[in-house]
């Protein structure tokens, strides 16, 4: 099990980073790709722990989670532009 | 500790890899269009191959067929994502970093730069319609 460890600590770090990107980027669209990248690490760190507490239901919340992260990524683009198209 | 076990156990390590430089991208890069490619390309990649060394680890029938969904989701929205978040920085004039040319100013410079660069090239092409600004 010392593999699904390393990856939770890989994970981590790039939601630190990330987390660091989204506090200190310039613009907003710095911010959108953080909070983009951020989420696809929490989805990760879902499912890692899932596997390691043995939960059932870990593919059903990546499931929905990486779903309502694209409609995220999306709102997050008209946001930027003021709602222009 | 079986052999799928290992093996599903190397490839959750390497898609903590692939986060990794999404990460390293997101830190060093230097404006919003390449922290875009880092995160679109990487992010699809990195939910697919955690998603598929847990299922390695522990595999099921129905867990399978919710691997597939999910991998064939993440593959096809992330850079669907990615590149809404890039096109909007576009669209709010958001700064490129330091190339010798950039589309931004092609749209803005207009006739000149069509007069230097000639040969009939439209610039902007038919962005004056649905451009806000």
């Amino acid at each position: 099990m010392i593999g699904i460890d390393i990856g939770l600590a890989l994970l981590l770090i790039a939601c630190l980073a990330s987390t660091y990107r989204m506090v200190k980027g310039p613009t907003g669209a710095d911010r959108a790709v953080a909070a983009d990248l951020l989420l696809f690490g929490i989805v990760g760190i879902i499912a890692l722990i899932g596997l390691k507490v043995a939960s059932p239901a870990r593919f059903d919340i990546v499931l929905v989670a990486s779903v309502v992260g694209f409609l995220g990524a999306l709102s997050l683009a008209r946001t930027i532009t003021r709602g222009h198209r | 500790m079986s052999i799928l076990e290992i093996v599903g156990q190397v490839v959750i390590v390497l898609g903590g890899l692939v986060f990794l430089s999404a990460a390293l991208g997101v830190i060093r890069f230097p404006d919003p269009y390449t922290r875009t490619s880092a995160v679109g390309t990487a992010g699809g990649i990195g939910i697919v191959l955690v998603t598929v060394g847990c299922l390695l680890v522990h595999p099921s029938v129905s867990d399978t067929i919710k691997v597939i969904a999910i991998v064939v989701l993440q593959l096809a929205t992330s850079a669907v994502g990615s590149i809404a978040i890039a096109r909007s920085a576009f669209i709010t004039h958001t700064p490129m970093y330091g190339p010798a040319f950039t589309d931004l100013e092609w749209e803005e410079a207009g006739e000149h730069v069509a007069d230097e660069w000639g040969a009939g090239i439209e610039p902007g092409g038919d962005s004056s319609e649905g451009r806000p600004d």
